[in-house]
């Protein structure tokens, strides 16, 4: 026992140190299992009330892009309305049940817009910060789009700020297509190069090409079908490999972030139920 | 200026410019620079060891918050605040050269320029791979790792020069 004390006490410093680092590899393992759960976050209140006046007082230098961006969007919004008022009037014309059905799978997902208040791209795991949370109506699992693609998925929320988990997270994997011939893989980031991330699982015998736009596959509720992710800008077969290698040139520039739409859908929650129920039943 | 204030601003001033402009700026995705670590570099070489062990877990603690990165600037700081007391026992054999200041005209240029690098590539080896926690990319991660070190190494000599 004396020895143990003589022990404990020569070597304070040392058991201090071991200690200090077990905290700390507790906190990174458990951040590990549950990835978007983390209690230390940036979505903490005090450090994303910091960035947000950070950002308000940066925001006064992007004014006149914004005011571009803003006036391109209306411009596309003009067009879209259009659009969709030309496909309505032959609808309108021969409204029967499936007109109705199509309608509905539309009306599925709300959009929510919000600012992006701090955001990093130079990580490994990389996170964003919205201004808005909770009571904007904002819930964990939601998708996040930006005006030129998939952003990445709100992984924790309190009442005024909510966490995105983006593609370029090395734990996001997102279900995908390659929209000409309909083929499924999933995306994977490497862990650097904020431009690109890889499509993983496409055979060999699958054709495709440099350009060849890679969207949503809406298998799962996040996201509906057919947003864009990318482009694929490099496609690798070697020699015996089974699975091509394909790298996909993000339509969103996270650089250039400011502005995203956060996606809720109401039928979300019961479609999760439903599988949760299934895959209870089974074990 | 009274010396414990002195060194706490300049802890804090360190880790304001890390969070609000270090971590905004985008180096070509491969320098991620950790200057705050030069305010615990230069803490007083008298100072308790356990109260160091804590200084560098609360700023490591305080980093991984701002970047949520749960736990690896803890880890990273940890050890910094470990090993620090005991390299600069290693390298400066005059025990009188041991003061308050830790800078190169206390304990010698060569001596000062081999503590910050070897601190400093400790803790940015131990934050990138941590972060990372794989080895999928571990080429990448040390170069990323050196290139970042060597940033804050010149950062801390330069202002090292300042303070003469």
């Amino acid at each position: 026992m004396r020895n143990l004390l003589e022990f404990i006490i020569n070597h304070s410093h040392l058991l201090l140190f071991l200690l200090l680092e077990v905290v700390a590899f507790l906190l990174i393992t458990s951040r590990q299992s549950y990835p978007q759960s983390t209690v230390l976050t940036a979505s903490n209140r005090v450090v994303a009330s910091t960035n947000q006046t950070a950002d308000d007082i940066a925001s006064y230098f992007h004014l006149r892009k914004d005011n571009e961006d803003l006036n391109a969007e209306i411009g596309r919004l003009r067009q879209q309305v259009q659009d969709l008022q030309n496909q309505l009037e032959p609808i309108t014309e021969h409204q029967n049940d499936s007109a109705a059905i199509y309608q509905y799978a539309h009306l599925r997902y709300r959009t929510i817009p919000a600012k992006v208040i701090d955001l990093t791209t130079n990580h490994q795991q990389n996170y964003l910060t919205l201004n808005k949370g909770a009571l904007d109506g904002i819930a964990e699992g939601m998708g996040v789009i930006s005006d030129k693609g998939i952003v990445g998925i709100v992984g924790r929320v309190n009442d005024r700020f909510a966490l995105v988990v983006p593609i370029i997270h090395t734990a996001t994997h997102l279900s995908a297509r390659i929209l000409k011939n309909g083929h499924l893989g999933f995306t994977n980031w490497n862990g650097h190069d904020s431009h690109h991330v890889d499509l993983m699982e496409v055979g060999r015998h699958i054709s495709v090409s440099l350009g060849d736009s890679i969207v949503t596959s809406g298998l799962t509720p996040t996201f509906p079908e057919g947003l864009l992710i990318g482009v694929v800008d490099k496609v690798k077969l070697e020699e015996g490999d089974n699975y091509y290698t394909i790298r996909v040139n993000l339509s969103t520039d996270f650089h250039q972030l400011r502005y995203v739409q956060v996606l809720s859908n109401p039928s979300a929650a019961s479609m999760r139920q439903l599988v949760d129920s299934v895959s209870v039943k089974n074990e | 200026m009274n010396n414990a204030a002195k060194h706490i601003i300049r802890l804090v001033v360190l880790i304001l410019l890390q969070a609000l402009l270090i971590n905004n700026l985008h180096w070509l995705g491969i320098f991620h620079p950790s200057i705050y670590i030069i305010g615990l570099l230069l803490l007083p070489a008298t100072l308790s060891r356990t109260a160091e062990l804590f200084i560098g877990a609360a700023v490591g603690l305080i980093m991984d918050i701002i970047y949520s990165t749960a736990g690896a600037h803890m880890a990273a700081c940890v050890a910094v605040a470990y090993f620090r007391p005991l390299l600069i026992h290693q390298l400066v054999q005059d025990a009188n050269r041991i003061g308050t200041q830790v800078c190169s005209a206390s304990i010698g240029t060569r001596q000062f320029i081999i503590l910050a690098s070897l601190m400093i590539a400790l803790h940015q080896v131990l934050v990138l791979f941590l972060e990372a926690w794989s080895l999928d990319h571990t080429g990448w991660l040390i170069l990323s790792a050196l290139c970042s070190a060597g940033v804050t190494i010149l950062l801390a000599w330069l202002y090292d020069r300042t303070q003469r």
